[in-house]
């Protein structure tokens, strides 16, 4: 039978498994005792509909049994999400190998488009990174939520900000001002809150965790980046031994070969991906600016809160600190109390030592006798 | 060259029948399975001490009379001690007390945020220390035995070098000392050796406060993501139908997710002094401005390490016969992974056994 036509027969019979699969999938669910109701599914709602199912059926469980039973059906998932690229895989590749071309340009062609599919997201949230203007517009949305009731106030800026801006965060400062007059306008006022020396205080703080957030964000399309190559070079390397299986003249006889074929492939080349200088940087860079944004973040939450008269995560851990510190001086006094006992104990002991008793004391027959 | 895959429609369809069919039965068993059928840390114990959220147990002697000098384990704050005492087949507690060892337990419970102030010294000359003096009074000894585990054999490791009048035999399992070998994963993720970028500690301790269990564990996992997160619940789907070895996975999985936050300024102190400083081997550790000397830890020693531990490489424990003044030093080697020292049948029939034997010989 020719390569496309072997190919085409699976890819066929892959399908038709999967749609019996998640239909069984459903009349068991649709068994299961705490089970609600659950429409018929279209066919792309499988999955979701498997793992609200599988909610409905482990409602009663403990929750180490729900987090196993949703790593399951997680694993699946993936198992079949990955069965289903590798067939589409070899669907595609079929007919260029039988029109002659050679299986490494083939995978390498195949490869590429996924690499291409991989890299779509982050490439674009990337070239996003590099435009100002819709990264001021993307910190500020999020920064919307936070001030939710000021945020009619932030509606009425035209989404131009970046035309008006002068490239040093002018832009920043102008919304800030329209908040800030919105709070004098109101809360201001009737507080006679010295606004101006919050507004400076708020602006120098937006202004730095919009630096934070900007080189937060690269880190994290730049790490999403080197694990979409990761996916890619796995896949690459996996044609290259189900190739080199063939080549031998071995076969991929069953589903469970071929699943620890991938796994151990795909480990192998992110362990070692793990371990490169590239990867290192790249990880270190991501945790380091997320955590520098979370700092910068807390500071200028504490900004909010302060004018909503709330108490902040910084003043709870001050009084955290003060109350550890006064918890470790008491256990020392305690401490020095119990030394300064035993020390007295022993001193009485010696300065005090024990005397011969001179009272009567009974003879064998029960009589008392002195000593002189 | 011949088509890879021999893989018919109908034998496709078979396997994956099959899959889906052993997936839902086993999700009908975990179901119906509850709180109580998952008990873990079995033994019988007492609580002994207790300071602040840290409490000290004995287990309940299984002999009439056991061995006079007590063994008190010292976990590591990453995870829960009960990883010793975890079902009972798979109980290194209940086979030393089988053997007539007197056991003691640290559990250094689930700090809060309030605790993110707690630091080594609290940790190694409050708590520990406080532990120790417990057990040796209870027991009436002036020194007691020691068995750390994990980072709790390197606080152990501090801990004897600090105190060594309190100590009488000490057991390292697992214990990271070497903290720059070439071959940890952590350790390069953390950044570890010269000219290597390097994780801002500083940052993400001012930033979370607490370390985030989850956080601790997403690092673990990610160290062997396929394996952990793929292979084993694979793998699982085969023993769905069998109850005990489907309830002995579910202990682990506990265990494994069960990591509690780690105190901010604990973590900070042992990542950038141990970690990325490496200074316990090179002799510039201060615990509470008291400086560490692994010289001076001239009791006997017993090192005991896992061949094929992915967290602490074999070469980070094997390292500490350079640095101990112990003129009696032994070290015992197992063909297992890190957490396998604790959970292997065969493990556990063994080294229970050299502990016992090695802790009796040297009264």
């Amino acid at each position: 039978m020719r390569w496309s036509e072997q190919a085409e027969d699976l890819a066929k019979a892959w399908a038709e498994a999967q749609k019996k699969m998640w239909e069984s999938w459903f009349d068991l669910i649709r068994a299961a005792p705490a089970s609600s109701p659950l429409p018929t599914p279209a066919a792309d709602q499988w999955r979701e509909l498997a793992l609200q199912g599988l909610k409905n059926w482990t409602a009663e469980s403990e929750q180490v049994v729900k987090d196993v039973a949703e790593r399951l059906v997680t694993t699946q998932d993936v198992v079949m999400r990955f069965l289903d690229l590798s067939i589409s895989a070899w669907k595609a590749m079929g007919p260029q190998i039988e029109a002659g071309e050679d299986w490494q340009t083939s995978a390498k062609k195949y490869a590429d488009q996924l690499r291409e599919r991989l890299l779509q997201f982050p490439k674009s949230a990337a070239q996003a990174a590099q435009d100002t203007d819709e990264l001021r517009r993307l910190y500020l949305e999020e920064w919307q939520k936070l001030v939710q009731p000021w945020a009619e106030s932030l509606r009425r800026v035209p989404w131009q900000i970046g035309q008006a801006a002068t490239g040093d965060g002018s832009a920043v400062v102008k919304l800030t001002n329209l908040y800030w007059d919105a709070y004098e306008r109101t809360f201001g006022r009737l507080l006679e809150s010295p606004s101006l020396g919050h507004t400076r205080e708020l602006t120098q703080d937006l202004l730095k965790g919009f630096d934070a957030w900007v080189d937060s964000r690269r880190a994290i399309l730049d790490y999403q980046t080197g694990l979409a190559e990761a996916w890619a070079q796995a896949f690459e390397e996996f044609i290259r031994k189900l190739v080199s299986l063939a080549e031998k003249g071995d076969t991929i006889q069953s589903l469970g070969q071929m699943l620890t074929l991938w796994i151990d492939v795909v480990e192998g080349v992110f362990t070692t991906r793990f371990r490169s200088d590239e990867y290192l940087e790249k990880q270190s860079r991501l945790v380091n600016t997320v955590m520098a944004y979370r700092l910068i973040e807390r500071d200028i939450v504490e900004s909010f809160l302060k004018t909503s008269h709330l108490p902040s995560r910084s003043e709870l851990d001050d009084a955290y600190r003060r109350i550890y510190e006064l918890r470790r001086e008491v256990k020392e006094l305690k401490k020095s109390i119990r030394d300064l006992k035993a020390e007295l104990a022993d001193r009485s002991k010696q300065e005090s030592p024990a005397v011969p008793f001179n009272g009567p004391t009974p003879d064998d027959h029960g009589q008392e006798q002195t000593q002189n | 060259m011949a088509f890879p895959f021999h893989l018919s429609p109908e034998e496709t369809l078979r396997d994956l029948t099959e899959l889906n069919r052993k997936v839902a039965s086993g999700i009908d068993n975990l179901s119906r399975l509850r709180e109580e059928d998952l008990q873990v840390g079995v033994s019988p114990k007492e609580e002994v001490y207790r300071e602040d959220n840290v409490v000290l147990y004995r287990y309940t002697p299984m002999v009439d009379r056991p061995f006079p000098i007590p063994v008190l384990i010292v976990y590591a704050l990453v995870n829960r001690p009960y990883m010793v005492d975890l079902q009972e087949d798979r109980s290194m507690v209940r086979n030393l007390l089988k053997l007539g060892i007197d056991v003691y337990l640290i559990d250094w419970g689930y700090p809060t945020r309030g605790d993110c102030w707690l630091t080594l010294d609290d940790y190694i000359n409050g708590y520990l220390n406080n532990c120790v003096d417990a057990v040796r009074g209870r027991a009436g000894l002036d020194r007691i035995n020691l068995l750390g585990i994990c980072q709790g054999g390197t606080f152990s490791l501090c801990y004897t070098a600090l105190y060594p009048e309190k100590v009488k035999n000490l057991i390292t399992m697992v214990a990271p000392v070497d903290f720059h070998v070439k071959d940890g994963l952590l350790n390069l993720w953390v950044g570890c050796g010269p000219g290597r970028p390097s994780m801002d500690v500083d940052t993400m301790v001012n930033a979370l406060g607490n370390i985030p269990g989850e956080f601790m564990n997403f690092g673990f996992l990610l160290m062997k993501p396929f394996e952990l997160g793929i292979r084993k619940y694979l793998d699982l789907i085969d023993l769905l139908d069998n109850d005990k070895k489907l309830l002995n996975f579910l202990r682990m999985e506990k265990w494994i997710f069960d990591s509690p936050d780690q105190a901010g300024e604990a973590y900070r102190q042992f990542m950038k002094d141990f970690y990325q400083g490496n200074k316990l081997i090179k002799g510039e550790v201060k615990i509470g401005g008291k400086p560490v000397d692994l010289r001076e830890v001239r009791v006997p020693v017993l090192n005991v390490y896992a061949e094929q531990d992915h967290l602490v490489p074999p070469a980070s424990s094997i390292a500490l016969v350079r640095y101990v003044g112990s003129a009696d030093y032994t070290v015992k080697a197992f063909p297992v992974g890190h957490i396998g020292m604790y959970v292997s049948g065969k493990v556990q029939q063994d080294l229970p056994p050299t502990i016992a034997n090695w802790l009796k010989e040297r009264a």
